[in-house]
């Protein structure tokens, strides 16, 4: 279908361009406009990554507050779509609350203002070529570089050059048709006239994926008297409704709060724009009453036009800005996560290929993600251990949960496996190598530690699946040394499973960098001790020669599920906070230092 | 805020400089106050506790801290 259409559209501009050289000027205009803006797009994400992330998470607190970010990055960066799917990254990753991220929408309506009033106040009344060739060559001068932030910059330079090119040559292409064709005979007015417009100005935007585009080329065609005024608002119209189909387009790949923001922006952009579609001639006598007042004469329409633009956007915030929170319970009733039964197959939860546009977005899903897959192999290594994982959360005595649970737990590992391990830990991994990628090497820096912590949580699940077994047996076993050896096992990990839930889920960051060094320290004792046991349970004679192997790899085992849980804990813990990681990291205990206050300086033997 | 305090702040912002090591210093201070109180703390608890096996890893709970805070306290004179 996408194909056929591409088809239909170069067959038909093919077919345009030799009838007339105009439509040539104009759509090379376009192109190279829209050549501009994805250059400008380009330039901005080299400071994203560290500059926007920084704001977006400091000043997105309070909805006014979204609404002036979203309103003063978009001026900066013209460009309200790169803002949409910061917007819509940053919601993907947890890092900003829905009412945030509509906040920014909003406020990035008011930003393309700024826009209008720039073409239509400087673009179109000055010779705006003579600017881009500078601006060009500067451009590509600074891309050579190596430096990341003048390459940026030298994107932003050309991305600005070659937008100011396009404008130039629609504006040319005009002009010229203005002797040869008058498009104002196909004008269309009336109540029709504004919903055929309307419509027509939100298929441009769709095809052209920029609703500036189309404001360049309404304002132009405008100003060289191309179209009437009344059908120039229509189509303004319909431009602010059709960027909400590229923010759809956008939000395919995010999560469901991503999608549910791109809702929220056609819901806000369309619902706005049916207001204005019944107050045009209100909204035309108002523009005439005020604009004197701006010093814009009677004739100027596309500065008339402008103002018309901000009145618009102007209105869609004061409709929708005090109903942010009631907008967000609306979208959280249309768009509802599926919920998965633990039988059922599982998937990963944050991880989307957005994510990958920003090295704290990345880091942020990336975090999150593992977090889940360790809470389904938390699940099923309490269930190899024959307890469920609520009694790791009860607050019940150890002695206690393993009485109550004197009896196996028969689960299958490989189904578990398949069902709630594999694809998460695949998708995770592919993420991972997908943003080393693409990022510096601080961020990889940052990230390698997390994706081998979901490396560490398959080996512990690895571990527990071999140790599943001979649990299976021995805790219902009629030899009572081996079942009480089984039993220390599982007293063991429960024990260390409790302390990582408490890394995991206090507040007090002296508690979790002790318990993360306490970690490491139980799980050497206990390994010791255990080798000490075993030896005088085969000494004297009280298990066989088959129990004693079993529980000497099951030891091992239980030492392998410990010590990786607690890497995993630690990496964790750490990157949770990038502002106290290195903090947090020079204090926790380090192997050797473990070592030392066990008096163990040998490395464990190999399994 | 002193001159040269704030353009290293405007450019740990800008990401121009890279963050210097008072952020890490400032964050090992902060942990290594609150560890001193959990010590202390700890302390209490142990002459409290008659149970041998809870005396034992509240023993290994303050061995911990100790070393934490002589951690923290070489970072800070470094």
């Amino acid at each position: 279908m996408k194909r056929l259409f591409l088809i239909i559209m170069i067959a038909i501009l093919s077919y345009a361009f030799l009838q007339s050289k105009n439509i040539l000027s104009v759509s090379a205009g376009v192109a190279i406009f829209l050549f501009g803006m994805l250059s400008l797009e380009e330039g901005f994400r080299f400071f994203a990554g560290g500059l926007l992330d920084k704001f977006l998470k400091k000043l997105t607190s309070r909805i006014y507050k979204s609404i002036i970010f979203g309103a003063v990055t978009t001026t900066l960066m013209q460009s309200s779509g790169l803002v949409a799917v910061i917007a819509i990254s940053f919601i993907s990753a947890g890092l900003i609350g829905l009412a945030q991220g509509i906040g920014i929408v909003l406020g990035g309506n008011i930003g393309t203002t700024t826009g209008a009033w720039l073409i239509a106040g400087f673009g179109l009344k000055i010779s705006i070529a003579t600017y881009a060739m500078p601006m060009l060559v500067f451009g590509i001068l600074f891309i050579f570089q190596n430096s990341k932030k003048l390459k940026g910059f030298g994107y932003i330079l050309a991305g600005l050059g070659f937008s100011f090119l396009g404008i130039a040559y629609m504006k040319e292409g005009f002009e010229a048709f203005k002797e040869t064709i008058d498009l104002t005979q196909y004008a269309v007015g009336g109540f029709k006239g504004l919903l055929l417009f309307t419509l027509i100005g939100a298929i441009a935007t769709i095809v052209m994926q920029s609703s500036h585009a189309s404001l360049v080329l309404i304002l132009t065609a405008l100003a060289a008297s191309q179209i009437t005024y009344e059908n120039a608002i229509a189509l303004t119209i319909g431009a602010n409704i059709g960027t909400t189909i590229t923010a759809i387009i956008g939000s395919l790949g995010a999560s469901i709060d991503g999608k549910k923001l791109a809702g929220a922006h056609f819901l806000i952009n369309t619902l706005t724009g049916l207001v204005s579609i019944g107050l045009v001639p209100q909204f035309i006598a108002f523009i005439d009453l005020t604009a004197p007042f701006l010093g814009i004469r009677e004739n100027d329409y596309a500065l008339k036009l402008a103002l018309y633009h901000t009145y618009f956007n102007f209105l869609c915030v004061a409709l929708f800005a005090p109903l942010v929170e009631r907008m967000v319970s609306l979208l959280n009733r249309v768009f509802v996560a599926q919920k998965i039964k633990e039988s059922e197959r599982d998937d990963v939860l944050f991880i989307n290929d957005l994510a990958l546009d920003f090295e704290d977005t990345a880091q942020t899903v990336l975090l999150k993600e593992t977090k889940h897959l360790y809470a389904n192999v938390f699940d099923i290594i309490t269930k190899g251990l024959s307890i469920y994982k609520e009694d790791i959360t009860s607050g019940m005595d150890i002695e206690d949960i393993i009485k109550i649970r004197s009896h196996a737990l028969h689960v299958d590992m490989d189904e578990f496996y398949e069902k709630r391990i594999k694809d998460i830990y695949g998708k995770i991994i592919n993420f991972a190598i997908l943003a080393q990628g693409k990022f510096s090497d601080d961020a990889n820096k940052r990230l390698i530690p997390i994706k081998n912590a979901n490396l560490r949580i398959v080996e512990a699940f690895k571990a527990s699946k071999h140790m599943q077994k001979n649990m299976i047996n021995y805790i219902e076993s009629d030899n009572e040394f081996i079942k009480a050896e089984y039993n220390h096992i599982r007293k063991n990990l429960i024990k260390q499973l409790r302390n990582m839930q408490l890394i995991f889920n206090t507040t007090e960051e002296d508690v979790a960098v002790l318990l993360l060094s306490k970690l490491k320290l139980d799980a050497q004792k206990y390994d010791i001790a255990a080798n000490k046991s075993l030896d005088n349970l085969i000494r004297t004679n009280k298990i066989t020669y088959a129990m004693a192997t079993s529980l000497m790899n099951d030891t091992t085992y239980a030492y392998t599920i410990a010590s990786e849980l607690a890497e995993v804990a630690n990496t964790l813990f750490v990157h949770e906070d990038s502002d106290l990681k290195e903090g947090r990291e020079a204090l926790i205990l380090n192997e050797t230092e473990v070592d030392d206050m066990t008096n163990n300086p040998d490395k464990r033997r190999s399994a | 805020m002193s001159g040269s305090k704030f353009i290293t702040k405007i450019g740990e912002l800008f990401g121009i400089t890279p963050e210097s090591d008072e952020s890490k210093k400032k964050a090992v201070k902060e942990l290594v106050k609150k560890l001193k109180l959990r010590r202390i703390s700890l302390k209490k608890e142990l002459k409290e506790e008659s149970d041998i096996v809870k005396r034992e890893a509240l023993k290994d709970s303050i061995k911990i801290i100790k070393k934490q805070i002589k951690k923290g306290k070489d970072i800070l004179d470094d």
